[in-house]
């Protein structure tokens, strides 16, 4: 119980720190788990990193893997919970007053003019993964459809993403 | 719109979540903004900007367009639905490999996703742009955010501040010259 409560109370902190931007979670969870506590070797957090990238869900996903090894099945659980917390309390209340600041003339009119620049950082997503995955024509192909069948038909994205990690799975 | 269907919704969107952050979060726009009509594409954008300061975003994006549909309870509801899948695979693989030390062999799923995903990225994208890109002010904005990113390496939360304030100041120099 007493190694649940640190659990919670480490990954409460990391999910704080996290609240700045998540690209802080990678060196800050290294430093905890492999040289403060060691919880974790290198290798052991290095392939917790690759399983988090291989599932599907947030990379913080990395949490339940580092938790799991500190404490099984419940410290994966309640390092999980405790490092969303913070985010999701944030999120609720700027839910909950969001309306009310969109009356303000102000702020709608910043809001609004802030669009373009999300819209910039979207497609700069799809360059980032792109620079790193499309390595040749095979998978330039893959995106071509893709693309087609996402912009120009209602098939459902989630059908058509599951099909193809099947086909990735079959073909490889 | 019932909790459950908020629950259901979201986790299916966390089984199909691969490929990270903005894969996600585009697979969410299809679902919930175009698909199920549940929030306005403005709205949902508002959300995911102040998600991206705030972290993990696609999560934040998840409790916010549940909080839009059904409050507080909503909003946990749908953060619940969307770690919930992803929580017990983990916790499954996790088992394995520390029992095992074994690590699946999923990489060759990966090669047949990750195009289709950056299919599905540019697709939103462009329907976002035609939508809220308008005249030089907003493409300028666009691509000024997105050559920080892709070419100057910056924190997105950073650029979306940078954006803020340069959105913030345009706003008053027109309050002040109308």
């Amino acid at each position: 119980m007493p190694a649940l409560l640190t659990l919670a109370w480490i990954y409460f902190r990391i999910g704080l720190i996290f609240v700045g931007g998540g690209y802080v979670l990678i060196p800050l969870l290294n430093h905890i788990m492999v040289e403060q506590y060691r919880w974790l070797t290198l290798r052991q957090f290095l392939d917790g990193l690759a399983l988090s990238q291989l599932t599907p869900g947030p990379l913080a996903m990395l949490a339940t893997f580092t938790g799991f090894r500190a404490g099984g099945f419940l410290g994966g659980l309640v390092a999980t919970v405790f490092i969303f917390i913070p985010c999701v309390v944030l999120m609720l209340i700027i839910g909950r007053n969001y309306h009310r600041l969109k009356n303000i003339d102000l702020i709608r009119t910043t809001l609004d003019g802030l669009l373009p620049a999300v819209v910039g950082l979207v497609a700069a997503a799809a360059w980032n993964l792109g620079a790193s995955s499309l390595t040749g024509v095979k998978e330039f192909i893959i995106l071509g459809i893709g693309f087609a069948v996402f912009k120009w038909t209602r098939v459902s994205p989630m059908i058509v993403i599951l099909g193809a990690g099947l086909m990735g799975l079959l073909i490889n | 719109m019932t909790l459950t269907e908020i629950f259901l919704t979201f986790a299916k969107i966390g089984i199909t979540g691969f490929g990270g952050g903005m894969a996600i979060v585009a697979l969410t726009e299809r679902i919930c903004v175009r698909e199920k009509e549940w929030i306005t594409a403005e709205e949902f954008l508002h959300g995911l900007a102040f998600g991206q300061i705030l972290g993990p975003f696609s999560l934040n994006v998840c409790t916010f367009t549940g909080h839009h549909l059904r409050g507080i309870r909503g909003g946990i509801i749908a953060a619940i639905g969307f770690i919930l899948p992803s929580f017990l695979l983990m916790s499954l693989l996790s088992w394995i490999y520390f029992a095992y030390h074994k690590l699946p062999r999923l990489q060759a799923a990966l090669m047949g996703t990750n195009p289709v995903i950056i299919g599905l990225i540019l697709v939103v994208a462009i329907d976002m742009g035609r939508k809220q890109i308008k005249g030089p002010n907003g493409i300028l904005l666009a691509l000024a955010a997105f050559g920080a990113t892709v070419f100057l390496k910056l924190n997105a939360a950073w650029v979306l501040l940078a954006a803020a304030a340069w959105s913030l100041g345009v706003s008053v120099y027109h309050r002040r010259h109308t």
